[in-house]
């Protein structure tokens, strides 16, 4: 953990929509979770908190994968790239934001598929009957989104800000 | 034996990928998803990983990382690591050794909000550092003792280490947290009788400081009732069975916003830094273990793992061996790999082995975390280290380590002392269950 907390040290952003969807998703995620607890103990069962719980971590998940993403703050391992000089450091970077893009188009293209194959299924929850397409529509969405921003920094001529390893 | 050799190349590759920067998740994600890909075919492991990034994004337990990150923040801003230290360092400043022996019990309270090794060391060290200087302390001494203090944060509940364990092990993170109760207790005394030991040996290392009067230790202790309470209400509920430790985070987060505004000093700037930082550290930590995951599903379809069983089982001297190979195996990677990386490498390879052995996967997790905690404070990658010189900027590092090093033994016997004595971990949440 300590390699999440110590990138954790720069600040992120405090507004803008994806600020305000994952800030709503975590905030409902604490007010049901208080309610559901109440709830139970003064026999007055939340039924469908379990879902609402979900759908807002899902919510609060896409907000703040891509909040990560653009505070370049994802954990890496820096016992090597500490240690090199600019030039070679900067082409590490490009690579590892090439390989992530890789990877996050490769779970855009996964979620898309799934997304696809149950599309007609009319998936809902059981009880609040939440439908999931929009939570499968906007899982793929935040992947493509950030394999988006590691193919312009891979593609862009030059870093004009720090890389993520930079950061102390 | 093809699986088998695949899940080698899987291995070395991913070491490959995070000694080249690569962030740790994607590093982990890639290699599981070509493995799979290679082992299976490209549709099912898209596929495949498309199932694991919805499940883990709707997965109910996952709920409680961002809460109980949030919660600490949210302390931090009520101005909790303060008061802890305050507190301790009024009980037993006055000894000699007292300030120190107050970081580790600041250490200790803040490590029961934040579930951090660095920020526990970050803070603690913000404010027990000038203080120990100020007053005449050894500089390896202040430094030592708040850099392994803050390694309490790790196992202290509610350890986000613990947590991501518990997601990618399958256990229950109520339980893990019940059975880090008495290691973080012992892990505690054992600092502070280490540090006793020291100033026995060297009194001119930390000399006493003026008593603080009962009015002043009443005022004090009060200041952190709340924060005790808070604690003890989140963790204590989830020891016996109030509520799940998702619903623990919530009341936790809740009840850390009423004791802020009831201390007055919630306001808007205050909520806005500890969301953004909040979501900020989950989507990090979320992607790691989407890539665990992957990865995990990629080992297990390899049989590495069993073969590793098969191998540990026939070592010479059994499960001790086996045991002491492992310990030794963590020990070595955690001075090359970050604690989290270490962690998410070896817990599919490694937790077979467990059950094989008929360990029990909760003493393993207490036993993982611990390994970790070392890691953080041995070089060459010994966080926490970098973390104190950061704060004491004209410190060397070399001092700062040599300080480390009676902790450090400390340590190694109380690792020793969690593998001879399992009860120790698993006595607690055997009894409560």
């Amino acid at each position: 953990m300590a390699e999440l907390e110590r990138d954790a040290i720069t600040l992120p952003p405090q507004r803008g929509p994806l600020f305000y969807l994952g800030a709503i998703g975590l905030v409902v995620l604490m007010v049901v979770g208080t309610l559901a607890v109440l709830g139970r103990h003064v026999g007055r069962p939340f039924l469908g908190a379990i879902e609402i719980i979900q759908a807002a971590i899902l919510l609060m998940a896409c907000a703040s994968v891509v909040i990560a993403t653009i505070s370049e703050a994802h954990a890496a391992v820096h016992l090597l790239t500490d240690r090199l000089a600019a030039k070679p450091k900067h082409s590490l970077a490009k690579l590892a934001a090439f390989l992530s893009a890789i990877f996050f188009i490769g779970l855009t293209v996964g979620g898309v598929w799934l997304a696809m194959d149950y599309w007609h299924a009319h998936e809902e929850s059981e009880v609040l009957h939440i439908p999931f397409r929009p939570l499968r529509a906007l899982t793929a969405l935040t992947m493509a989104s950030i394999a988006c921003v590691y193919l312009y920094r891979t593609f862009r001529s030059s870093l004009s800000h720090k890389p993520a390893s930079d950061r102390q | 034996m093809n699986g088998q050799l695949d899940g080698v190349f899987g291995v070395v590759a991913l070491l490959i990928l995070l000694t080249l920067g690569v962030p740790i998740g994607v590093a982990m994600g890639l290699v599981g998803m070509a493995g799979l890909a290679l082992l299976v075919g490209l549709e099912p492991a898209v596929i495949k990983s498309g199932v694991v990034l919805f499940e883990t994004f709707t997965r109910y337990e996952l709920g409680v990382l961002p809460l109980f990150l949030f919660m600490a923040h949210v302390c931090f801003s009520a101005g909790a690591s303060r008061d802890f230290f305050d507190a301790a360092a009024r009980l037993f400043g006055h000894r000699r050794g007292g300030l120190a022996l107050a970081s580790i019990g600041g250490c200790a309270g803040f490590g029961a909000v934040s579930g951090s090794s660095l920020a526990t060391a970050a803070t603690i060290g913000l404010i027990g550092l000038p203080e120990m200087r100020k007053r005449g302390y050894s500089d390896a001494l202040a430094t030592g003792s708040i850099a392994a203090g803050g390694t309490l944060g790790s196992l202290t509940p509610p350890s986000g280490a613990l947590i991501v364990y518990g997601i990618l092990a399958e256990q229950s993170i109520g339980k893990l947290f019940t059975a880090a109760i008495i290691p973080v207790v012992t892990q505690t005394l054992f600092y502070m009788i280490t540090i006793v030991l020291l100033c026995h040996w060297r009194p001119s290392i930390a000399p006493p400081s003026r008593k603080a009067s009962w009015p002043e230790r009443r005022s004090a202790l009060l200041r952190v009732s709340d924060l005790a309470a808070l604690v003890v209400i989140v963790l204590g509920g989830i020891a016996i069975g109030w509520f799940t430790p998702t619903e623990a985070a919530s009341v936790g987060a809740t009840l850390s916003l009423a004791l802020c505004a009831w201390r007055r000093k919630l306001n808007l700037a205050t909520l806005r830094a500890a969301l953004a930082e909040t979501l900020k550290t989950t989507g990090m930590i979320y992607v790691v273990i989407v890539g665990a995951l992957i990865f995990s599903v990629f080992m297990s379809f390899t049989g590495l793992a069993d073969q590793v069983a098969t191998l540990m089982n026939g070592l010479q001297g059994g499960r001790w061996a086996v045991i002491i190979a492992m310990t030794l195996l963590l020990l070595l990677l955690g001075s090359v790999l970050d604690g989290l990386a270490m962690m998410l490498l070896v817990t599919p390879i490694l937790l077979p082995i467990v059950h094989g052995l008929g360990l029990s996967p909760i003493w393993f997790g207490i036993f993982l975390v611990r390994t970790m905690e070392i890691g953080f404070v041995h070089p060459p990658i010994g966080i926490n280290l970098y973390v104190i010189q950061g704060i004491a900027k004209d410190v060397p590092l070399t001092r700062i380590f040599k300080g480390v090093l009676p902790f450090l033994a400390a340590d190694f016997f109380h690792l020793s002392l969690i593998i001879a004595v399992p009860s120790l971990v698993l006595a607690l949440p055997d009894w409560l269950s």
